[in-house]
């Protein structure tokens, strides 16, 4: 079938349920388009009370080092070199003896959580912070991981975490994209829809720019002024209301006229929103000037405004993978990315908003205790660390731990489908009841997995 | 009484067993219960929200019956129990929280080495008896019948009826208190009937003349013109290109899993076949195995990228074999999902792991199919014509050579362990391969009949191990997890098809034995599925609502007298969707008003029993093929190799655009153009403000408004451009409103000063939803 009917019944969100039982869609006044408009959607309907409003995912791109970064194993020292029995795992590539880390590592804040002298700046906000050294997946290599990361399952197919979100939870700002993902164009296709109605599919900015105009296709006219378009899109919509009028009444061609202004208004709303230029130097200062923590200034900006997921992508391509120098990359690449992450848990906690706002910081895996090349490390699914902040979870904690090298979590372990789980709970889903019919079969998020971690909740 | 008696027998006889096992009981009790019930029972009792395994923990009988891998535990064995090995860690991990302390493995030991006394005696639930499938009552679902015809009312009896359907679809709106709308208009069938068939909207030109013959036969000529024109196989070759999930290159190109540069060829064998209406029977059979029929033209080599072009994970040799075997069969899964959801509208893939939960498809059902593609080997294969020895030859060599390279590449790092000569062997190798003649020969992405396993004897590295001249049963893998097979099931067809005679496929990989029987023995089904896409595609709405489901969980038709009839009558006219296409479009139904109706919409507000035709938005590939030809851009030429959507001077009809699984295009996917990554039953249609932000302001929309200005500049006045241009956008003259509406509008532009008035006033035109709209 490829054109549409008006009056499917099949597959609405629960958002589009709720929005046909609030009443058909009013026709919106041009001038009051015109003047601007910052619409709120119908509230969702939740499974329990939400403790975030909105998800700021972090994603580092290739795999960072648990073991350099968040999870201190002293015993690596005691065996350099050697490869005891329970390292003999098989991961993606040939490994050799136990690598240490070359960095110290600290007890922080109040609660004396241990975090690398390499990461100062997450060192300092660790009682705002959930550290779970217990996770695991189930792939070692980088696309079937990053699937299962992103959607729960290593295939190519299946709908991600934030267009979950937007399916369940629809948007609160109609202005803007209720799942804004912030990436190089590159990154693969880790926001898809799936098998959810494309609206939901995350919407790209291009984060190696600065200008809204081309951090999204199509934003800003390059020839017409905005008077003149205003003017174009006045006269459109005339057209399409006399051609409306005619046909008594018909969702779909609503539907067009509404996007139409939106479509007009976003052009604005969205200039406005991802210009960072707004924001006072001493705050982008806080942030850092690189591609990453622009991202995550926009971040900030994003959940003020009401965007319920935000991807941020560490990239372009899979910097976090470090295969070989580790010691070299990691020095190079940490102090941005812990100044960025570390200034906006600060800002988003001065703005109040931190309690409504839960921040997630992971890989699609760790690394290996054992070396690669001598002084790098392979992937690691069996065991690594993430973290979050915020919206709903204990701060100052830590949950579980990996065997003596790190290589395996041991206690407490927790998969992708029980943080998956986990975070759609703070969100006020229950990962069994957000269904989607397809292919025959009613498929969720977490497949037939996942438990709530309620261990850390609040 | 006798009830009474019963259950005091029962009592007596656990007492007696207590007495005698007292010390096994306390050992059980304290030991071995709790724990169970703490840390097993979650996933493995009764009460478990989801049965994990199919293991239940919470009886003696369930543990000794064990669960999907076999036995938990054998009394008195327990190194060869499967429970302690868990406990263990050894294969499985159990519990998944964590491994328990040794003390507690121990205690496990002990107990079952003493016979694992257990006085938790239960009936095993009746649910797992329900659970298998109930085959002869499963025979009689509708779908699964033969088609038949139904003697009718005369269709004069019905004035409204001008064909057989009509008479289908006039009684149930009888029944449901609705009548049949007003015939459409002939400037709005036209319109409806273009696009319907060929993609494209008509000229101003072609529409008077319709709208003024005085012919009566003017409509089915109409429609005769379409189906012959060349632009027919465009459009109805994408719909199945849905179905194909055709596609250009894998989710991720890499190593293993480079693009398919002759995937094209695919795509214009489909746009051929539709033109030329080979007969739907013969088009599934050559898509599945061209190359085995006994009149086989190496031109027709491309229809067998149906599953030559299907999307492969890389395949990373360093990876262990229980990894490279889960992408092997992913691939396999996905190939059983194409046919089965494609062709037969049957969720076979839900059989992976588990029997089909509604549907007659066991677990050994879906293995039988997939071992046809585990021995389905997706390769490139010459176009001209030679020997089949020099044929495996120079397939071997193309899928060899890739995989050479990457095995030099990753045993020159100086962290794999090899030595030189063994790359001095691989060099040399490569090298004799390179030699292999033909290798520049024309070639077509297909399939050769070899059976495929995964070599992991070398603990370093996972070689795919194909074998020309032989076929791979698969096992079934449990709970979908390769390094669990359970029993090896023959190749052969889904059992509810079958006369009690399981029929092994076992000429070469089974791909002819495997159509022929989707279309001997089910072909009710393949005919049923087929007709109501089509129908589906001309209506907007197919009869039976999940056209790649017609298994329990998927809707039943809303007309299956009319679905049983017109399938019946499809194969008695040799399976020719052309006749199809005719039966359809000639139908009163298709050629009623789409107009609005207060009543009828109260009563059928989906208009699910046709008392109007459904009025549709345009998908994306028509949108943008009839701006171009609205604006004199489009290029018409046909077939070839793709070309980037986003291209400045692609002018070509948006088939011909580049399909990637990898990159997807975000201008189609804005507007609802399907993942290719798998099998798409039908469009989702979305509208969103992001596909309102492209036709305000994207360079195609700015160069489309811009062509068609330019031919309205030299007119002599604004009144004389208004006309032509609602003629060459909208088909129509406007109306007394829009022709006030535009004169305005362009007259406020030139007060302001405006450059480019046409310019502005013809984007706004293209952007309306007037042209995106069909009645």
């Amino acid at each position: 079938m490829t054109s549409t009917n008006l009056s499917q019944d099949s597959h609405c969100s629960r958002r589009e349920m709720v929005a046909s039982l609030a009443g058909g869609l009013g026709l919106v006044g041009l001038s009051g388009m015109l003047q601007g408009r910052t619409g709120k959607a119908s509230s969702p309907v939740l499974d329990f009370p939400a403790k975030t409003k909105s998800v700021i995912f972090l994603f580092m791109t290739g795999g960072p080092s648990h073991l350099d970064l968040l999870d201190p194993k002293p015993a690596l020292h005691k065996y350099a070199g050697q490869r005891p029995k329970s390292t003999q795992l098989r991961t993606e590539r040939v490994t050799g003896g136990l690598l240490p880390s070359p960095w110290k590592f600290k007890a922080c804040g109040q609660s004396g959580t241990e975090v690398s002298e390499l990461l100062p700046g997450i060192g300092s906000c660790v009682d705002d912070i959930c550290l779970i050294r217990s996770m695991y997946t189930f792939n070692p290599t980088h696309t079937p991981a990053r699937n299962l990361m992103h959607s729960g399952n290593i295939a190519s197919t299946r709908p991600t975490l934030g267009a979950w979100a937007s399916y369940g939870l629809g948007t609160e700002n109609e202005d803007l994209p209720a799942f804004v993902v912030l990436s190089h164009p590159r990154s693969g296709k880790l926001w898809r829809a799936g098998f959810l109605p494309s609206e939901h599919q995350g919407t790209l900015f291009d984060q190696q720019e600065t200008s809204p105009d081309k951090m999204i296709r199509y934003l800003r006219n390059a020839h017409l002024d905005r008077a003149v378009q205003q003017k174009q899109v006045h006269f459109l919509q005339q057209l399409n209301q006399v051609h409306l009028r005619s046909r008594d009444t018909s969702p779909f061609l609503e539907a067009r006229i509404k996007a139409m202004e939106t479509a007009f208004r976003m052009q604005f709303a969205a200039s406005e929103a991802f210009d960072t230029s707004h924001e006072p130097q001493y705050i982008r200062s806080q942030y850092g000037e690189n591609p990453f923590a622009n991202s995550c200034l926009l971040a900030r900006r994003l959940v003020e405004r009401g965007v319920r997921y935000i991807h941020v992508f560490s990239g372009p391509g899979q910097p976090w993978d470090d295969h070989d120098k580790i010691k070299e990359n990691l020095e190079g690449r940490c102090p941005e990315m812990d100044t960025a992450v570390a200034a906006l848990i600060r800002d988003l906690k001065q703005r109040g908003l931190l309690d409504e706002t839960l921040v997630v910081w992971t890989g699609e895996f760790g690394r290996t205790p054992v070396s690669e090349a001598g002084d790098g490390r392979d992937h690691n699914p069996y065991g690594f660390s993430v973290w979050m902040a915020g919206g709903g979870v204990k701060g100052g904690m830590v949950l579980g731990s990996t065997d003596e090298f790190g290589f395996q979590a041991v206690e407490n372990r927790i998969n992708v489908h029980d943080l998956h789980a986990t975070i759609l709970h703070l969100m006020g889903l229950d990962h069994e009841k957000l269904t989607y019919r397809y292919a025959g079969r009613d498929f969720r998020l977490t497949d037939v997995e996942g438990r709530v971690v309620n261990e850390i909740l609040t | 009484m006798r009830w009474v008696l019963g259950v005091a027998v029962v009592c007596m006889g656990n007492a007696v067993l207590f007495a005698q096992d007292s010390e096994e009981e306390i050992f059980f009790e304290k030991k071995i219960r709790p724990i169970l019930v703490d840390h097993c029972y979650k996933c493995h009792s009764k009460d478990s929200k989801s049965l994990k395994g199919g293991l239940l923990l919470d009886s003696r009988q369930g543990l000794r019956k064990g669960g999907d891998s076999g036995p938990a535990l054998l009394p008195g064995n327990a190194d060869g129990s499967l429970l302690l090995e868990a406990l263990r860690y050894q294969s499985l991990e159990m519990p998944p929280s964590g491994k328990l302390p040794e003390s507690v493995i121990g205690d496990f030991k002990v107990w079952i080495t003493r016979g694992a006394y257990d006085p938790r005696d239960v009936k095993l639930d009746k649910n797992s008896d329900a659970k298998t499938i109930n085959w002869s009552e499963s025979k009689k679902w509708w779908a699964f019948q033969p088609v038949q015809r139904y003697s009718v009312a005369k269709k004069s009896d019905i004035p409204w009826a001008k064909k057989k359907t009509d008479v289908f679809i006039f009684r149930k709106l009888q029944s449901k208190g609705l009548r049949p709308s007003i015939p459409a208009t002939r400037r709005t069938l036209i319109r409806r009937a273009s696009f319907d068939l060929t993609g494209l909207p008509p000229s101003f030109q072609q529409t008077e003349s319709f709208v003024n013959s005085k012919d009566p036969d003017a409509y089915e000529i109409l429609i005769d013109r379409l189906l012959a024109s060349s632009h027919y196989g465009e459009r109805w070759g994408r719909h199945w290109l849905d179905v194909a999930r055709w596609a250009e290159d894998n989710p991720t190109v890499e190593a293993t899993n480079p693009p398919y540069p002759d995937s094209w060829k695919y795509r214009d064998w489909v746009i051929q076949a539709i033109n030329d209406d080979v007969p739907y029977d013969q088009f599934i059979r050559m898509q599945l195995a061209a190359d085995l029929l006994p009149d086989f033209d190496r031109k027709d080599l491309p229809a067998l990228g149906y599953i030559g072009t299907g999307p492969v994970y890389h395949k990373d040799p360093r990876l262990s074999r229980h990894v490279i075997e889960t992408f092997a069969s992913d691939d396999w899964d996905e190939r059983v999902d194409a046919v089965s959801r494609g062709l037969l509208g049957l969720t076979v893939g839900c059989a992976r792991c588990h029997d089909h939960k509604f549907d007659p498809i066991s677990v050994q059902d879906y293995y039988a199919l997939a071992g046809v593609f585990s021995s389905s080997w997706e390769v490139n294969r010459p176009l001209v014509d030679m020997a089949q020895d020099e044929e495996e030859r120079l397939i071997w060599a193309q899928d060899r050579i890739p995989r050479l390279k990457l095995a030099i590449d990753l045993l020159g790092l100086p962290a794999t362990p090899s030595t030189p000569e063994q790359i001095d062997a691989l060099k040399r190798e490569l090298e004799s391969l390179e030699k292999t003649p033909h290798l520049d020969a024309p070639m077509a992405r297909a399939v050769y009949d070899a059976g495929i396993w995964i070599d992991g004897s070398d603990p370093d590295f996972t070689w795919m191990d194909i074998r020309i001249g032989e076929a791979r049963d698969l096992p079934i893998f449990i709970r979908g997890n390769v390094s669990n097979p359970g029993e090896i099931v023959p190749r052969r067809f889904l059992s509810v098809f079958s006369e009690g005679d399981d029929q092994k496929f076992d000429r070469g990989a089974g791909r002819l034995e495997l159509a022929n029987s989707i279309l001997e023995k089910a072909g009710a089904l393949v005919a049923r599925v087929i007709v109501n896409r089509v129908w589906g595609w001309h209506f907007g709405n197919p009869l039976v609502r999940t056209p790649s489901n017609f298994g329990v969980q998927g809707e039943k038709p809303t007309h299956p007298e009319l679905l049983d009839d017109l399938s019946a009558r499809f194969v008695e006219n040799r399976w020719s969707l052309k006749w199809l296409h005719r039966e359809i479009m000639l139908s009163s139904a298709y050629q009623q008003s789409s107009s609005y109706h207060e009543t009828a919409v109260a009563i059928d507000p989906d208009n699910k029993w046709l008392w109007r035709m459904t009025p549709r938005r345009l998908d994306f590939e028509s949108w943008r093929d009839a701006l171009l030809v609205v604006t004199d851009s489009l290029d018409t030429t046909l077939g070839g190799p793709s070309l980037e959507l986003d291209m400045e001077d692609n002018f070509r009809r948006t088939v011909y655009a580049k399909v990637s699984r990898s990159q997807v295009n975000p201008l189609m996917r804005m507007y609802d153009f399907p993942d290719a990554t798998e099998h798409s039953p039908s469009r989702e249609i979305t509208t969103t403000p992001l596909q309102q932000l492209f036709v305000l302001n994207s360079q195609f929309m700015v160069d489309r408004a811009e062509e068609l200005a330019e031919s309205v500049r030299s007119m002599k006045d604004s009144q004389t451009a208004i006309e032509f241009l609602f003629r060459k956008v909208l088909g129509i003259s406007p109306d007394e409103n829009q022709r006030e509406l535009s004169q305005s509008f362009v007259q406020e532009l030139n007060q302001s000063g405006t450059e480019d008035v046409w310019s502005v006033y013809c984007q706004a035109l293209l952007g309306t939803n007037a042209f995106i709209f069909v009645e």
